[in-house]
C-alpha cells in the first residue's frame, strides 16, 4: 500500500509498504477514507521528537471502513464505517475504567523508553515515534487498529467524511481544553494559538457557555478564521504588538481571562526580545528541547485564582517556568493529551444536532501522494494554510 | 546548478549567537591564543557580531534595526576583515595560531553565508502551485465567507434538556 | 543499580497469585515475589526483588543495561507481558515490535510500518 513515511528532518516520502496485518485477535484492519496532518505531526517533522526512525509512517487521525477483524473483536462487522481515535486503550486497565484512555497501561510496547523519559509510560499512539509504542499511522490506505472494541466510534449515518474525521483527535482535544477550564457560564477564555486546536477549542468554550473568547494569533488569515468561524469575541494579533500579557489585561477591564487555554505547545513563535532569542538558539543546539512562551505568557496573564489548560504538545523540559507566578496567584495548571475515548459519543451527538461544525478548519484537500508539498505548506502557513485533509 | 540555500534567517540567526557566544568565552583558550593580541581580536570579532546581532531585523533579534540583508553585508565585511587583521598588521608572521584561527573563522562565515537564504525564508521546498492546484477546497472562502460554526450554549442546553 | 521492580495489576489478589503461578514468568530467575493488595479499587500489586546484583560489577552493568540484557528489564518486561494477559488477554505489539516489549529491542527498532510477508510470521493469531 502507498503511505507517507518519515524519511528524516523535513522530509516525508509517500511509498509503497506492506499492508498490515492482524498481529493480536482484537484486531481490525481499516481501509482509510480520510486523514489529515495534524500540528503535533510537525513536531515529528522539524525533528524535536527523539526516536523517530526512517521508515515510520505517520498520521494518528483517520478513519475508514473495516475490511479485516480478529476473531476476538465483538462490537463490529466487517463494512462498519468508523473514526479511529489517536489514543490507543486497551479499555481494561484502572487508567481506562476511570476514562483516563489517553495513560492506558498497556498499550505502548516501548514502556520502558517512555519511562525513561516521563517517569511512566502512557498509552501507545498512531504514528507518533518509538516512544508512543512505534505504532503505524494513518497517513496510508490501510492501517491496523488494536483493541478494536474499545478504539473506535461507528458513524450509522450518511454525514461526509469531513464532518466527523476530527473526532478522531482535533475536535475532543479542543474540547477537552475547555472542559477543563469548568467553564459554568459568563467566563472569559483565552486562547493562545489559533490553529486548528486552537480553533475548536474555542468553539468548545461557547458551546459551554463561555460570554467572551479571545483569540491569540500571529497570523491575520487565523485570525479571521476564529472570527468568522469558530465565534471568537476578541482577537489579539501578536506580530502587531507582542505584549499579550498587557493586551488581555485591557480587555478584560484588569482582571486577566478566567481561564487560559494552550494550544500551541513546545514550538511557539511569539516570544520577542532576548527570552526568546536564547530559547531558540537552546532549542537548536539541543539544549532545551521545549520552547514555553505560550505556557509562560498564559500563566502571566490568567486571573489569579484561575485555571490554565494546556492542550499544546510538549516533549520535554523549558527553562524559565514561572513557578512564583503559578503558586501565589493560586492558578490551577491542568494539561493532557485528550482522553478521546471519553467525548466521541457525546460530541458526535453535538455534530448531529448541528451545533458545531468541525469541517470549518479544512483549507486544503488533497490526495495522499501529495503529502511532502501539503506538510511544507501547513508548516511554513503558506496559502492560507490552516487544516489539510488527505484522501489516499 | 543553482546554490541551495537552507539557512533561513532564523537559523542564521542560531548561529550567529552560537558562534559569537564561542568566540567571546572558550574558544581563545581552546586554540590557545588566550592572552595573546589574536586571542583579543577573536573576542571583539565575536563580541561585535553578537552585538549587532541583537539589532538586526529578523527572529532573534531584540531590538529590530538593521535588515537582514545589511546583516549578511557586515558578516561578510567583518569576516574578510578578521581574516586581514593578522597580515595586515604582521602577525602573522609570530606562528600559524596568529592566523589560522582568523582565516578558519572568515572561511566559515563565508560558507555559511552562501548557503544562507537572503530573503530570509530558507529551507521552504514545498510546492505551493501544485497545492493550489490539486486543492479541491478554496481556503478564502472557507474563512471569510459563510455562517458561524458553532451554536454558542448548545453543550449547556443538551446538558439542561438530559 | 536498584534490584527491585513493582507494578500493581487490576485483579483481585487470589485470583493474580493463581494466574501468575499458572503462567511460568520469572521461573527460573533468583527472585522473590510478593503480593500486596493495593489501595482501593486498584486491584494487586507485586513487587519483585532480584537475589543478587548482574555479574561483571560495575562494568558489566553498564553493558548489560546498554544491550537490554540487564536482569532487572528482563523481570520488567515479563511484569509488564503478565498484565497485559491479565488485564486484556493479549501482549501489546506494535509494527516496530511486533514481539511486544522487549528490553532488547530498544536500540533495535523495526521502522513503525507493517511486516513484510516475507518476515518471520510474528504474530499470536
Amino acid at each position: 500500500m502507498r503511505a507517507n513515511v518519515w524519511s528524516g528532518r523535513n522530509t516525508v516520502q509517500v511509498e509503497n509498504v506492506p499492508d498490515p496485518k492482524i498481529l493480536n485477535e482484537n484486531d481490525a484492519i481499516v481501509r482509510i477514507t480520510s486523514t489529515a496532518i495534524c500540528g503535533s505531526d510537525l513536531h515529528l517533522y522539524d525533528g524535536y521528537v527523539p526516536t523517530m526512525k526512517r521508515g515510520d509512517i505517520l498520521g494518528h487521525e483517520f478513519m475508514g471502513e473495516v475490511v479485516e477483524k480478529g476473531p476476538g473483536v465483538r462490537n463490529l462487522e466487517v463494512g462498519d464505517r468508523v473514526v479511529v481515535p489517536f489514543p490507543i486503550a486497551c479499555g481494561n486497565c484502572w487508567s481506562c475504567k476511570h476514562e483516563l484512555y489517553s495513560v492506558c497501561e498497556n498499550t505502548n510496547p516501548n514502556s520502558g523508553l517512555a519511562e525513561k523519559l516521563f517517569g511512566h509510560a502512557t498509552a501507545g499512539i498512531f504514528g507518533y515515534s518509538h516512544l508512543t509504542g512505534g505504532y503505524a499511522g494513518g497517513q496510508a490506505e490501510y492501517a491496523r487498529v488494536p483493541y478494536a472494541d474499545v478504539n473506535q466510534i461507528k458513524i450509522e449515518d450518511d454525514l461526509p467524511d469531513e464532518k466527523v474525521l476530527f473526532l478522531s483527535d482535533i475536535l475532543p482535544t479542543g474540547w477537552f481544553g475547555a472542559d477543563l477550564c469548568d467553564i459554568e457560564g459568563g467566563e472569559v477564555i483565552a486562547v493562545f494559538g489559533a490553529g486548528p486546536v486552537g480553533q475548536l477549542a474555542m468553539a468548545s468554550a461557547l458551546m459551554m457557555g463561555a460570554e467572551r473568547v479571545i483569540a491569540i494569533d500571529g497570523y491575520e488569515y487565523r485570525l479571521a478564521m476564529a472570527r468568522n468561524k469558530a465565534g471568537a469575541t476578541d482577537v489579539i494579533d501578536f506580530s502587531v504588538d507582542p505584549d499579550i500579557v498587557e493586551q488581555l489585561k485591557e480587555l478584560t477591564g484588569g482582571r486577566g481571562p478566567d481561564a487560559v487555554i494552550d494550544a500551541v505547545g513546545m514550538e511557539a513563535s511569539h516570544g520577542h526580545g532576548a527570552l526568546h532569542a536564547i530559547d531558540r538558539v537552546k532549542q537548536a543546539n539541543r539544549m532545551e528541547s521545549d520552547r514555553g512562551h505560550a505556557l509562560r505568557d498564559a500563566i502571566l496573564s490568567c486571573r489569579p485564582g484561575g485555571i490554565v489548560s494546556v492542550i499544546g504538545v510538549y516533549g520535554g523540559l523549558m527553562d524559565k517556568f514561572p513557578t512564583g507566578a503559578l503558586m501565589n496567584k493560586g492558578l490551577q495548571l491542568r494539561a493532557g493529551q485528550a482522553h478521546v475515548q471519553r467525548y466521541m459519543k457525546l460530541l458526535y451527538e453535538h455534530i448531529k444536532n448541528g451545533d458545531i461544525d468541525p469541517s470549518f478548519v479544512i483549507t486544503h484537500r488533497l490526495g495522499l501522494d501529495q503529502a511532502p508539498d501539503g506538510f511544507e505548506t501547513f508548516k511554513h502557513k503558506q496559502d492560507d494554510c490552516v487544516k489539510v485533509v488527505l484522501n489516499p | 546548478m543553482k546554490m541551495p540555500r537552507p539557512i533561513d534567517s532564523t537559523l542564521h540567526g542560531v548561529t550567529d549567537y552560537t558562534v559569537g557566544t564561542a568566540l567571546l568565552t572558550f574558544l581563545p583558550k581552546r586554540v590557545d591564543i588566550d592572552g595573546t593580541p589574536a586571542g583579543s581580536q577573536i573576542r571583539a570579532a565575536g563580541a561585535i557580531h553578537a552585538g549587532y546581532s541583537t539589532l538586526t531585523d529578523y527572529p532573534l533579534g531584540v531590538v529590530k534595526a538593521i535588515p537582514f540583508k545589511a546583516h549578511l553585508a557586515l558578516d561578510a565585511v567583518g569576516a574578510l576583515a578578521l581574516a586581514a587583521t593578522p597580515f595586515v598588521i604582521g602577525q602573522w608572521k609570530k606562528g600559524l595560531k596568529q592566523w589560522v584561527p582568523h582565516v578558519a573563522l572568515a572561511t566559515f562565515e563565508l560558507s555559511l553565508l552562501a548557503i544562507t537564504d537572503p530573503s530570509g525564508k530558507g529551507d521552504f521546498h514545498g510546492d505551493v502551485e501544485a497545492v493550489r492546484r490539486a486543492n479541491s477546497e478554496n481556503p478564502q472562502r472557507k474563512i471569510y465567507e459563510g455562517p458561524l460554526a458553532v451554536r454558542p450554549g448548545s453543550a449547556t442546553e443538551r446538558a439542561a434538556a438530559a | 543499580m536498584s534490584n527491585k521492580a513493582a507494578l500493581t495489576i487490576a485483579c483481585p489478589r487470589a485470583e493474580l497469585e493463581r494466574l501468575w503461578r499458572e503462567s511460568g514468568y520469572l521461573d527460573g530467575v533468583a527472585a522473590s515475589v510478593r503480593f500486596a493488595d493495593a489501595p482501593g479499587d486498584r486491584g494487586t500489586e507485586i513487587h519483585v526483588t532480584l537475589e543478587r546484583g548482574a555479574p561483571g560489577g560495575k562494568l558489566g552493568e553498564a553493558l548489560m543495561k546498554l544491550t537490554g540484557r540487564e536482569p532487572l528489564a528482563k523481570v520488567k518486561d515479563d511484569l509488564r507481558r503478565f498484565k497485559q494477559e491479565v488485564e486484556t488477554g493479549v501482549i501489546a505489539r506494535s509494527d516496530s515490535v511486533p514481539e511486544g516489549e522487549l528490553a532488547e529491542r530498544k536500540l533495535k527498532q523495526r521502522p513503525a510500518h507493517p511486516l513484510d510477508p516475507s518476515e518471520p510470521d510474528k504474530a499470536a493469531v
